[in-house]
């Protein structure tokens, strides 16, 4: 594939690789502007509680504060799915929560301010658990959501929003099973995807009607236009994107805190930075939703699923920025790694009193698979089906109908992926490996070797609205307008590699706006893998528009037809007499400039796919886990740039993944509220010193998505390996391990040693 | 950081007079990779009005031999300690402790004797303040343990009482293990405590007005052999979960000493009296290294999630002492 | 003093900076190189007793290039070279650094010439980061560690570089790049 093109293929420096490497590169924290003041949060003590008093008087009256709010002193502005969290209330609902908010010339004597607020509660009771929060009787979070349970809806994502799968006859399905499974799963050690960099903002009022707010984003067109609308419309919101040190999807969640910049800039009359420390990072901000599957699963010994019935409790903490959204996500992925007729699959999403769970890689899906896979490969078992066989078999295919996360069936027009997953498992040698259930691949002395493989698929990858405007310049050099920031994906430079190729000009001579959705046109952002097809195929309609324009005025020149010419660094020529050859510049003057557009409408008629298999070692006396090896398998249609992929498919290892089945989890303590991991030694994350071997095996089959017949996969990379992990130990150990993470004293317990 | 006043000591007796005159309001500061994680996260109702920055105290980060044995300042850095000739020769279980600390940058600036006072890894007493408050527990001075009805799975399983946080220092594992002594200088001069000796249920001997100066190990029993094991969740950063210090000597095929100390599972450094007692004496094949891991914890009295800890520490034992009589390399 | 680029404001910091002829006379000051540039801080007036490295570097200097992740010391993203080894900048105080000379990633480049440093080319290169966050720290700790030993193994680098936090996991293309440094300085 990569022989038919110049650029696209081909590793190609990103374009903020120096400031990165120098240290230039702009981060939310670095940013500073005159008079700014620092803003701190007073934290709730207590997991559930009404304020009943509070005075600010003493921290007002400290020198260098400008500004103490409570929820008496600001409007009623609420975030949430539908909108129901005010950002400050006079309520709080997790030991964290936000009671105040201060300002001060330094964040020293903002931290002091916040010693002297006094604040008087009327304790209420907490409940943590899904279940016992929708029981009768339990502490209610909110007064309009009796029994704790968010409404099924999401608006963005349409009026039939996908919450529940009910499709055939389920039991019908369970009648014609050779096995059934069935039992309670749970994937809720809610990890957090922790990106390095904290989420903060900077805000400043311009005019009474203007506000510049400084992000670290994923999207920032979208945070800029759910800003106005939650600011009541009234309020000019300027956004400008810092580089993002890293989100993982997680700071799209940050409007909170955006909100709070924004009040403090306020009230102070200057601006502010609120940015959070890593301890409110680790329990103040976006973890991963809590699943917990009540569920039963009917298959025949041919690997076929007859019936999947159940119901999908989801845990979203302390409220709902987007999880109704991710259960509709997860719930269409779970139809495209299981082909089966017969569903009846219910899910509520509840609201307990810890930190809240919400948008992040993965999006609802790993979150549902981690515990569907324990239902599913308890069935597998059972009919003693290889694992990989039945992914294989049941994956989705050209022509399946699913209904997607609007609620709407869309047919499928994937490409072959069985290829790409027998190349994977030819790469890591499955079939030599497997020795069946429960069954340890290799032991030597205390150490047992087990395999496993989960695999997920995404129809976001054409998710959602992008548009895309470029202008070509008589320099012979073109100006992309996109909203795309860039956090880690590399991806405002593989969009203007494909306006090179397209235009024919070197990647070096494209440029792109700056991260300022006032200056581009409208995008939902970079998430859910959708940057390489969705964004891509705004970008390369916008070029193609250019181009065509730009013909149009060469064409008299040439005298030729406009569909007769081509492009190739900067020089206009006729395809078939290339000696009949002018510059860009001649064709459009030195005083004009060329604009093309491009729109990219929502397609969910592709989806993407990673299959990870993973080779676990298990010492059986200490219950310690290595993980040996991961082998990616993919088919992304065309590598846009070989080693930003090579990268995403790496960080399987990453944001709240692979290892949340082994040692990364945030700790509750249910009896106070409070969340123990909250310095970076007791949670954990993967260290240079733990490297796994890795190897990403990446096909190119093209898509009918764009012109280069790529999808993205980034997204889902995190998402099939703790199921699969947990499907390795279980291997490795011969006995089944149902609990995440899968740490020292659960395997031990599970062999009988404790 | 909230404020506070710093003052460079010049020597061991004006860190001595300086501590003296604070009144307890004063911290002393070597690497500083522990003490400023507590003063940020505000983990004690008492903040320092004075840091006392001892790194100015000249030779205090000697590592010297001599005829008696390895005398190490407080102020030499782990990493220092790891790669010492010398350590690494005759004390190879201090350089693996040592070794095994954190991370690279940690031991570049961590000293001895920062890495022996650090204060207890305990999520409850290190709950940072502007999160939720600080938790006031039995440690700090008042409250309940939080640890024995919660989340305990990193607290103690043996010589716990009131408080069940583990000493979480390997160096002071390998030290115990060497039968190590603290020297520490104070207002009523100089005194030396062995290192198991130093920890105490909620703390450490030192007054208020004194500060660890050396720590003097004597030259290890003629071809002893030493091990250092130490189980984490993974290969860098992380505190122990358990680890495991052993100094074993053979003599025609015949254990004559063994000195077992047992880390991450009590509040000090824990002699494994039992099992150094399952195998002292016996010849090698006679040793049972299962029976005598079984013995280390005979008298483990795990909380309600770190029953698991049991069994790492027999499986470190056992392993210890196998390596230790099956290795043929003998530090002389 | 980082690059003034149009759009950035600059909070300007009197700091004044050490003449040729020595030291401010009559004040308790602290003498600090850094990217060899020298820098009298006055204590009380241009830095705490409680300011960090870290800040000081980013807040009062302008050196925002070295960066504050988990500021207590577990996840290297702050690490600078002190006199040439990789130190914590988050958990040093300013006031201890009297007389020694720091290097932070702004003085890889030759500021005359824009030259990158061979492992800043090499990171290029590979696409040795993702977001970004922790690049730095990173290099710095590469760059000590290849100043002491031109030649380390895989395990040498994996071992040097294990206190940093990378969670967009660029590990292998760092390990990648700093091979490639390895390599080119052995053909020479």
């Amino acid at each position: 594939m990569s022989a038919e093109y110049r650029f696209i293929g081909k590793a190609t420096p990103r374009k903020d690789a120096r400031d990165i490497t120098t240290g230039r590169a702009k981060y939310i924290n670095d940013i500073s502007v005159p008079h700014m003041l620092y803003g701190k949060v007073l934290r709730s003590r207590h997991p559930h509680a009404n304020i009943k008093d509070i005075d600010t008087s003493k921290a007002k009256a400290l020198a260098g504060v400008k500004a103490v709010l409570t929820w008496k002193d600001v409007p009623d502005w609420k975030v949430g799915n539908p909108l129901h969290l005010r950002v400050l209330d006079s309520k709080v609902r997790f030991v964290g929560d936000t009671v105040a908010l201060v300002a001060a010339e330094t964040e020293e004597i903002a931290c002091e301010a916040l010693e002297l607020i006094d604040v008087d509660y009327d304790i209420l009771p907490a409940v943590y658990d899904v279940e016992k929060a929708t029981e009768k009787g339990a502490p209610q979070l909110y007064d309009q959501f009796p029994d704790n349970i968010l409404p099924p809806i999401a608006p963005f994502m349409g009026d039939n929003v996908l919450q529940n799968i009910v499709i055939g006859d389920t039991e019908a399905g369970f009648r014609e099973a050779d096995v059934i499974s069935e039992g309670t799963y749970a994937y809720e050690n809610i990890p957090n995807p922790l990106p390095p960099e904290p989420p903060g903002a900077v805000a400043e009022w311009e005019s009474p009607d203007t506000v510049h707010l400084w992000i670290s984003s994923q999207g920032p067109y979208f945070d800029r236009m759910t800003l106005f609308y939650m600011l009541g419309r009234k309020v000019n919101v300027k956004v400008t994107a810092c580089q993002c040190g890293g989100s993982y999807g997680s700071k799209g969640n940050s409007s909170p805190i955006f909100l709070q910049a924004i009040m403090l800039a306020k009230a102070s009359g200057r601006p502010v930075k609120l940015c959070l420390t890593k301890e409110e990072h680790l329990n103040a901000f976006t973890l991963r939703l809590g699943s917990r599957i009540q569920g039963k699963v009917g298959m025949k010994k041919d690997g076929t699923v007859t019936a999947i019935s159940g119901n999908w409790l989801v845990n979203t903490g302390y409220y709902s920025l987007i999880t109704q959204g991710q259960v509709a996500v997860g719930l269409g992925e779970a139809q495209l790694i299981v082909r089966c007729r017969n569903w009846d699959l219910k899910s509520k999403v509840v609201c307990t009193n810890r930190n809240a769970s919400g948008w992040i890689r993965g999006f609802g899906g790993q979150e549902l698979i981690s515990a569907l896979f324990l239902l599913l490969s308890d069935a597998m078992q059972k009919a003693d089906i290889d694992p990989f066989e039945f992914f294989r078999k049941n994956f989705v295919k050209y022509g399946d109908s699913t209904i997607w996360r609007d609620g709407l069936w869309w047919t499928s027009k994937v490409i072959d992926f069985t290829k790409s997953m027998d190349k994977g498992a030819e790469a890591f040698d499955w079939y030599k490996k497997w020795q069946g259930w429960l069954k340890p691949t290799s032991i030597n002395g205390t150490k047992r070797r087990g395999i496993g493989v989960g695999v997920l698929g995404n129809a976001d990858a054409g998710e959602d609205v992008s548009e895309s405007l470029i202008r070509l310049d008589p320099t012979h050099h073109a100006m992309l307008y996109t909203s795309i920031c860039e956090q880690g994906t590399g991806q405002r430079s593989s969009l203007c590699k494909m306006a090179a190729e397209v235009l024919q000009i070197p990647p070096e001579h494209v440029y792109i706006v700056p991260q300022d959705p006032s200056v581009s046109p409208y995008d939902f952002g970079s998430v859910g893998s959708r940057g390489t097809y969705a964004m891509g195929a705004g970008v390369i309609k916008a070029a193609e528009d250019a181009k065509q324009k730009l013909f149009e005025l060469a064409a008299p020149l040439l005298n030729a037809g406009a569909e007769l010419l081509d492009t190739r660094d900067g020089m206009i020529f006729i395809k078939d007499k290339p000696e009949k050859i002018i510059p860009w510049r001649t064709a459009m003057g030195v005083t004009r400039t060329i604009f093309g557009y491009g729109r990219h409408e929502p397609d969910f008629s592709l989806c993407n796919i990673l299959m990870s298999f993973v080779e676990v070692e298990v010492d059986i006396e200490t219950g310690k886990i290595d993980l040996i090896r991961v082998v990616n398998a993919t088919d992304v249609g065309q590598i846009i740039d070989p080693p930003c992929l090579e990268n995403q498919l790496n960080s399987c290892i990453g944001s709240a993944a692979i290892d949340s089945a082994i040692f990364e989890e945030t700790v509750l303590d249910d009896s106070n509220g409070r969340m123990l991991t909250a310095n970076l030694i007791d949670y954990k994350w993967r260290t240079f010193a733990d490297l796994p071997e890795i190897k990403n095996v990446i096909l190119e089959t093209p898509f009918p998505s764009h012109r280069f017949g790529a999808v993205g996969v980034g997204e889902i990379t995190t998402a099939p390996g703790p199921s699969a992990v947990l499907m390795a130990v279980s291997n490795a150990t011969g006995r089944r391990i149902t609990e995440y993470p899968a740490t020292p004293d659960r395997i031990l317990k599970a062999l009988g040693k404790l | 950081m909230k404020h506070f006043n710093h003052v460079n000591a010049a020597s061991v007796d004006d860190a001595v007079k300086l501590l003296g005159n604070s009144r307890g309001k004063a911290s002393l500061m070597s690497g500083g990779t522990d003490l400023l994680g507590v003063l940020k996260d505000r983990i004690l109702s008492d903040y320092p009005e004075t840091v006392i920055n001892i790194k100015t105290i000249p030779d205090l980060d000697r590592i010297s031999e001599d005829a008696e044995g390895l005398r190490i300042g407080a102020l030499a850095r782990l990493e220092d300690i790891a790669q010492s000739p010398t350590v690494k020769a005759k004390y190879k279980v201090l350089a693996e402790a040592a070794a095994a600390v954190a991370t690279p940058q940690i031991r570049r600036m961590g000293t001895l004797g920062g890495n022996l006072c650090q204060d207890v890894r305990c999520w409850y007493y290190r709950y940072p303040h502007h999160l939720g408050g600080r938790m006031i527990c039995r440690r700090k001075g008042k409250g309940p343990c939080f640890a024995i009805k919660g989340d305990n799975r990193y607290n103690a399983i043996l010589g716990a009482k009131s408080c069940f946080a583990v000493c979480p220092s390997d160096t002071a594992v390998a030290l115990s293990a060497l039968k190590a002594e603290i020297r520490i200088a104070g207002a009523d001069g100089v005194r030396s405590v062995p290192v198991a000796g130093f920890y105490r249920p909620l703390g450490n001997v030192l007054k208020k007005d004194e500060l660890v100066t050396e720590i003097a190990v004597s030259c290890p029993p003629e071809g002893c052999r030493q091990e250092f094991m130490k189980l984490t969740q993974r290969g860098s950063v992380d505190f122990s979960m358990v680890s495991v210090a052993s100094v074993i000597t053979l003599r025609d095929g015949i254990c004559v000493d063994a000195r077992i100390t047992l880390g991450g599972v009590a509040p000090v450094p824990f002699s494994a009296v039992e099992a150094e007692q399952a195998i002292i004496g016996k010849p090698v094949n006679e040793i049972d290294a299962e029976a005598a891991s079984e013995a280390a914890v005979m008298n483990a009295m795990p909380l309600s999630r770190n029953a698991y800890k049991v069994e790492i520490t027999k499986t470190l034992v056992k392993r210890a002492i196998m390596k230790g009589l099956l290795s043929g390399k003998e530090i002389s | 003093m980082r690059d003034n680029k149009k759009g950035d404001t600059v909070k300007k910091k009197v700091v004044k900076r050490a003449t040729a002829t020595g030291r401010t006379i009559g004040q308790h000051n602290i003498n600090l190189v850094v990217n060899g540039n020298p820098y009298e801080l006055l204590i009380g007036k241009d830095v705490n007793p409680e300011h960090t490295l870290a800040y000081t570097l980013r807040e009062t200097l302008g050196y925002t290039g070295t960066k504050i992740s988990c500021d207590h010391g577990a996840c290297g993203a702050c690490t600078v070279l002190m006199d040439g080894k990789p130190v914590l900048s988050c958990m040093t105080l300013t006031i201890e650094c009297d007389r020694r000379s720091v290097t932070t990633i702004e003085g890889l480049e030759d500021p005359k010439t824009g030259k990158l440093h061979p492992i800043q080319q090499a990171f290029i290169d590979h696409t040795a980061f993702q977001c970004g966050f922790c690049t730095p720290g990173i290099i710095m700790s590469s760059k000590a560690l290849l100043d002491e030993n031109p030649s380390p193994s895989k395990q040498e680098i994996e071992d040097a570089l294990a206190g940093h936090y990378c969670r967009c996991i660029s590990h292998y293309h760092v390990l990648d790049a700093v091979s490639d440094v390895i390599r080119k300085s052995e053909v020479k």
